[in-house]
């Protein structure tokens, strides 16, 4: 697809996702919600915002969770619409969005089954952008091999299953590890489908799974300090794709602590200027923060260029940061923690 | 007097040392209980003292790791479900033992450990810093917890004893000495009014003697101014005085 032919079969939801960026909260938004006393008060400010009256039906004593949801939601309908609306290729980029969802739920799932809950309390608990059919279904198995071969096949991530388990180890395996091989497999499978789209789309793309791929490689390095998990597991765990691959992985297989990890990533100029600004005081931004900060940048970048799909990629990321954004200060005015209330990423 | 009565014993020597000592022991006993009664005050002052601080430092230490839990759902979204979900058996439990202070058997309540962290991997990708400080945070709530709870117990139990302790100090002080000693007093005036009784009997029989002595004289002198005839061990007369002969 290029310029000319674009506008024929995207052009009206190209016209709706920017219509929706706009909506984005802005900065002086959150300086108003930042000045609220309670959370009556953050309602009332959120009503002058795209969000209009969507809190307007909930009972009185307003509680973090319920704006969490409501916020949701909100997304999820916007979603939902420029799904159903899209045609192949964008519907598969769409879904390919879900997967990373759709993972989540899944692990969830298992391993709630692993423990013998009841399913029907779970699926409230998932991800509506990560439904799939086979939800309910899960119940009826109780080992993670019988999980496999009766429902999994069938959902849209079964070869992410193939790809990285073999049928032994799927029972010994924490889950934990089964998500992020998931999730490699996910990543790399995103990444050569976007490279299949060409042009914009795939330059666009290539940079924000790169930095995607990258980034959990780090944190996965990091967090795994200090755990049980082996060096030669940790390996498996990295997306084969991004700046770090194939040298800066090996690199960080060997790290054993955080000054290694640093001196990995001094070498990549974007990861060298994130690690130098961040550190471990609670009054300096944390890595992770700095990673935030860093994708929002780039996904505000998808939206400088026309004609490619990124800025429906960037459009949910965007938004899931409001939405993190606008709990997070919601917590802080509810636990009444007013001397972190800015620690929220700003995004226009 | 109204209202006070006194232990109905019949008054005599015997009975008064019993009686008293009776009053040692119930003395003794009376300090003794006072000094446990003041032992046990001052543990149970401390104790609310200790509760105090706990109490304040437990709301600050809730704040904070409430505060963490937010983080960490900035971090790493919601979580709540999975963690809820990973869990089958406790992995910290709580044991208790008994400690003794001056006779009273305090419960005192231990954290105890058990397993691995079933939540180790939790975050790997995601997050992993703030989860492992909320799994600290909320650590040492649940240590501050158990303390608390220890304190508390013990407080609620040394209050109950102390009341009862303090009722058996008021009850000897108030009213078994005071019993005890009216009894004591009672015994004694008895035994004075005996003596008194008695040294009066002695006083009037001599009284009665020397009169009838005296009435002898006059008739020995009115039959002839012989003189009194002086005894003699010889005589075989009966002696009056002599009781038993």
């Amino acid at each position: 697809m290029n310029s000319l032919n674009f506008n024929i079969d995207f052009g009206y939801l190209e016209g709706l996702v920017r219509g929706f960026k706009s909506g984005i909260v802005k900065q002086a938004d959150y300086l108003n919600l930042m000045q609220c006393e309670t959370l009556d008060d953050l309602k009332l400010h959120l009503q002058s915002t795209d969000y209009g009256n969507f809190l307007s039906n909930e009972p009185s004593p307003l509680q973090v969770s319920i704006i969490d949801d409501k916020i949701r939601e909100k997304l999820v309908i916007e979603f939902e619409h420029m799904r159903t609306q899209s045609v192949v290729p964008l519907s598969t980029f769409l879904d390919y969005i879900t997967y990373g969802y759709m993972i989540d739920n899944i692990v969830l799932l298992i391993t709630g089954t692993l423990h013998q809950h009841t399913i029907s309390e779970l699926i409230p608990k998932c991800h509506p952008l990560g439904s799939f059919e086979q939800m309910e279904a899960l119940s009826i198995a109780s080992t993670l091999l019988e999980l496999y071969n009766a429902v999994l096949v069938d959902t849209p991530l079964a070869p992410y299953f193939i790809d990285c388990i073999s049928e032994q180890d799927i029972d010994e395996l924490n889950i934990e590890i089964i998500r992020n091989t998931l999730y490699r497999a996910y990543l790399e499978d995103f990444y050569k489908f976007c490279q299949t789209l060409g042009s914009t789309t795939a330059d666009y793309m290539s940079e924000v799974l790169a930095f995607e791929a990258d980034r959990r490689a780090i944190t996965i390095t990091i967090n795994s300090f200090g755990t049980e998990l082996t060096k030669d597991d940790r390996a498996t765990l990295f997306p084969r794709c991004g700046k770090l691959f194939p040298e800066g992985h090996s690199a960080l297989v060997r790290a054993d602590d955080y000054e290694h990890v640093r001196a990995v990533a001094e070498f990549y100029s974007e990861y060298r200027i994130l690690f130098e600004e961040s550190g471990n005081n609670p009054t300096e931004k944390t890595l992770e923060d700095k990673f935030f900060e860093h994708e929002v940048m780039l996904m505000k970048k998808a939206f400088l260029e026309q004609f490619h799909f990124g800025i429906f990629y960037a459009y949910v990321k965007l938004k899931e940061q409001e939405n993190r954004n606008i709990v997070w200060i919601a917590e802080c005015v509810a636990q009444r923690h007013q001397t972190r209330i800015d620690g929220y990423i700003p995004i226009f | 007097m109204s209202g006070k009565d006194m232990i109905s014993v019949f008054p005599s020597r015997m009975a008064l040392t019993l009686m008293r000592a009776r009053l040692r022991g119930a003395q003794k006993g009376h300090s003794l209980l006072k000094k446990k009664s003041d032992a046990l005050t001052i543990k149970f002052r401390g104790i609310l003292k200790k509760i105090i601080e706990t109490k304040t430092m437990m709301g600050e230490v809730m704040r904070e790791a409430s505060f963490t839990m937010a983080e960490a759902k900035f971090a790493m979204g919601d979580f709540n479900s999975l963690v809820l979900q990973n869990t089958d058996k406790a992995q910290l439990k709580v044991k208790s033992r008994r400690d003794n202070v001056a006779g009273v058997n305090l419960p005192i309540f231990e954290a105890i450990k058990d397993g691995s962290d079933v939540n180790e991997y939790t975050g790997l990708a995601r997050g992993g810093q703030q989860i492992d400080r909320i799994k600290k945070n909320f650590a040492k709530a649940v240590s501050l917890l158990i303390d608390l709870a220890s304190l508390q117990s013990s407080f609620v139990i040394l209050d109950e004893v102390i009341k009862v302790t303090n009722r058996r100090v008021n009850a000897i002080e108030h009213v078994i000495i005071p019993r005890i000693e009216r009894t004591l007093s009672y015994i004694v005036s008895e035994l004075d009014e005996r003596e008194r009784e008695e040294f009066f009997r002695m006083k009037k029989l001599q009284g009665k003697k020397a009169q009838v002595r005296a009435a002898a004289e006059q008739k020995r002198a009115a039959a002839g101014n012989e003189g009194e005839p002086a005894a003699s061990i010889l005589d075989q007369e009966r002696d009056d005085d002599l009781l038993f002969d």
